[in-house]
């Protein structure tokens, strides 16, 4: 393919994802598990229509399809630029125990009686650096690095045991067991707007740095060397973007909780439709982020009427069957 | 392990005891043999300091073991610790065999039917008859259908098991999955229930009911003949398939036979104690290490997983007393740095 067809080729992909996402938004403020039908729910939108649908739209919808975009955004740049930073196609910040690492220091904060959001939102980040430092311990160890499988199982270990000192706190403590046990499952209804104040700064904060980082990855994936002699600094490189990584991770489980396999999903479906390349494919996961979050975020409330799935669970049923056919692929393919 | 050419006493082969009890020719292991009165010796101490525990002497213990004692003590022991100590021994076994098993099935230490998701299926199944669905089916055998459905889909879509890390990942998208609706059905009920259902899902000896036990102690009877029958395909499951077939294994057949062998103590287990996965990454490991890295040591796996098992209950037990903590949050945050450390340290990549 000529570099301008490439481009063309991105700029129509870009364009199909933008209007896929804005159609969900709509989606999502029109459908929901409540009473209201479609119908009233637009009419609710043009500001006419009865009390309750106008505040069912208003209220409730529409926070939660701004969280929903937000936590895709965070949650897509996330899970690519780990794939590019560990090379390895498994990637994912719920796979490798970063959101584990997130979602247990939020649990910790809870026990221990922090209720401020802002403090959530700090030490959910605190959590998933700590998670994303083990990645790149990992990722250093003689052999284990190269290897994508073990990286995984170490991610399935480390969540295992935070997994079961989370379990040690519950059984301890019925208050915090009643919060947590919807919040480790992930969820986008029923947050306070205030969480937004707080996710869009993180999830800024998390881009720019990450965002910064694309360049040097695109070239960290010739290889060290090959990076090196284009003037880039590997280490510095890899952490600064595993840094971003535990920014945005943090962002999106203080917003919503854990939401397993969405970082590895993203990625996965923005290298099928623009390639390899982490500079091309970080745009349009900042896209397709958003897209899958809405979609799995509607079908949540659609599935199981009146009542909802959590999204963490949509998500999983969506995601198993990817990872499932990124194994089977001809052979692991390495990034 | 039989010798069928006659043979004295003197020619055993270095290592081993020539056996021969009315006709039968037995070649028994010696430092296997050693190893398993080891653990058997490990697993009556272990036993006995967890029965006779907190308020109850030793002495009185062994008393009211034979049947003398006052009220108090003969229920404390006879009602409530040896039901839960015989509990803790058969689910441990099992495990233990699963594990020993699946980790030859996939020549990979890290396959453990925890990792795999069986575990999962079979919890997922059994809280679905506590919490979400009413059934007549007891939860053993919905644990079952559950363990036996992770287990034919990941070996299904891991490619037959004959690529072990495709085996592993498969598998954890599996486990993932069916973590993800058992967490559903625990927060779609309410309070109560989820209680009820949630020290059974990180695995605890709390929730056993004799039934379930009995369930268990049938399955292993059948099933751990079975897997020391099917040892000699197991040993030679570890070398490459080509050299396993230029040997004399059906592959396609061992390995469902070890699978389905695999999937029955499991569910059962399972269903006693919850899922306690990391028992079945640990004991064959400590089974190997005892008896040299020799073969497949299934009966020394399931004597380590035993003793593990009641182990980690009895410090569950009474570490935190008044408040007992679930064997499986023990295993799990004692196994999990230990799997961790397996991780990084092999330097074999991908390790199958």
């Amino acid at each position: 393919m000529s570099k301008g067809g490439a481009r063309s080729s991105l700029r129509r992909t870009t364009a199909i994802c933008a209007v896929m996402v804005a159609l969900l938004m709509l989606a999502s403020m029109l459908f929901g598990a409540g009473s209201i039908t479609p119908l009233d729910s637009w009419h609710a939108l043009l500001g006419r229509g009865s009390e309750e649908s106008i505040f069912i739209v208003h209220e409730l919808r529409w926070p939660r399809t701004i969280l929903a975009i937000v936590v895709g955004i965070a949650l897509g740049a996330a899970g690519t630029i780990m794939q590019a930073a560990t090379r390895n196609p498994l990637a994912e910040p719920g796979l490798l125990g970063v959101s584990a690492g997130s979602s247990f220091a939020v649990v910790l904060a809870i026990y221990y009686g922090a209720d401020a959001v802002g403090v959530h939102f700090g030490i959910a980040i605190l959590g998933a650096l700590a998670g994303c430092f083990l990645v790149l311990l990992t990722t250093q160890m003689r052999g284990a690095g190269t290897d994508p499988v073990r990286l995984v199982l170490a991610g399935a270990a480390f969540s295992s045991i935070l997994m079961a000192v989370t379990t040690l706190i519950l059984l301890h403590d019925q208050r915090t067991a009643d919060e947590i046990r919807f919040w480790v499952i992930g969820a986008l209804g029923g947050r306070p707007s205030s969480y937004l104040q707080w996710a869009f700064p993180g999830l800024i904060a998390g881009l720019a740095m990450v965002g910064a980082t694309a360049a040097a990855l695109a070239a960290l994936s010739l290889g060290e060397k090959v990076a090196m002699g284009l003037g880039h600094r590997p280490v510095f490189t890899r952490v600064l973007a595993m840094t971003g990584v535990a920014v945005l991770v943090g962002t999106a489980t203080a917003t919503a909780g854990p939401i397993a396999f969405a970082g590895l999903i993203v990625p996965y479906f923005a290298r099928r439709l623009v390639g390899p390349d982490v500079r091309r494919a970080l745009p349009v996961a900042l896209l397709i982020g958003p897209l899958i979050l809405l979609l799995a975020d509607i079908l949540s409330r659609l599935a199981v009427r009146p009542y909802e799935l959590p999204i963490g669970v949509v998500t999983a049923c969506i995601g198993a069957p990817v990872l499932i056919a990124v194994v089977r692929s001809h052979r692991l393919p390495r990034l | 392990m039989s010798a069928t050419a006659p043979a004295s006493a003197n020619d055993a082969p270095r290592g081993y005891w020539c056996l021969r009890p009315a006709g039968l020719t037995l070649l028994v292991h010696r430092r296997g043999a050693w190893a398993g009165l080891l653990l058997t010796a490990m697993i009556l101490a272990i036993a006995t300091g967890s029965l006779s525990s907190g308020t109850i002497p030793l002495a009185e213990t062994v008393a009211a073991l034979a049947g003398i004692g006052d009220p108090v003590t003969l229920f404390m022991l006879h009602e409530l610790r040896v039901p839960r100590l015989v509990a803790g021994l058969l689910s441990g076994a099992a495990l233990g065999v699963g594990g020993c098993l699946l980790q030859t099935l996939a020549r990979n230490r890290l396959a453990t039917p925890g990792i795999i998701g069986i575990d999962d299926g079979a919890t997922a199944f059994a809280v679905a008859s506590i919490v979400a669905i009413p059934t007549s089916l007891a939860p053993p055998m919905l644990a079952l259908m559950g363990a036996a459905t992770a287990a034919a889909l990941a070996f299904g879509l891991g490619g037959g098991g004959s690529r072990g890390y495709r085996f592993i990942v498969v598998g954890i998208a599996i486990g993932a999955l069916f973590g993800a609706i058992t967490n559903f059905m625990l927060a779609r009920t309410d309070i109560d229930a989820a209680n009820l259902a949630y020290p059974w899902t990180v695995g605890s000896l709390n929730a056993r009911s004799a039934t379930t036990v009995a369930t268990l102690a049938a399955c292993l009877a059948v099933c751990l003949p079975i897997a020391k029958m099917l040892g000699r395909d197991l040993q030679l499951l570890r070398f490459s398939d080509a050299i396993a077939i230029g040997l004399g294994t059906r592959l396609r057949r061992t390995r469902i036979a070890i699978l389905i062998v695999t999937v029955f103590v499991t569910a059962t287990a399972v269903a006693v104690a919850g899922p306690v996965g990391l028992v079945s990454l640990a004991a064959p490991e400590i089974a190997r290490h005892l008896t040299g890295h020799r073969g497949v040591p299934v009966i020394n796996s399931a004597l380590a997983g035993a003793m593990l098992m009641i182990a980690a209950d009895w410090v569950g037990r009474t570490a935190f007393a008044p408040v007992e903590i679930p064997v499986g949050v023990i295993t799990a945050v004692v196994g999990g740095p230990y799997l961790l450390w397996i991780l990084l340290r092999e330097p074999r990549p991908g390790g199958g």
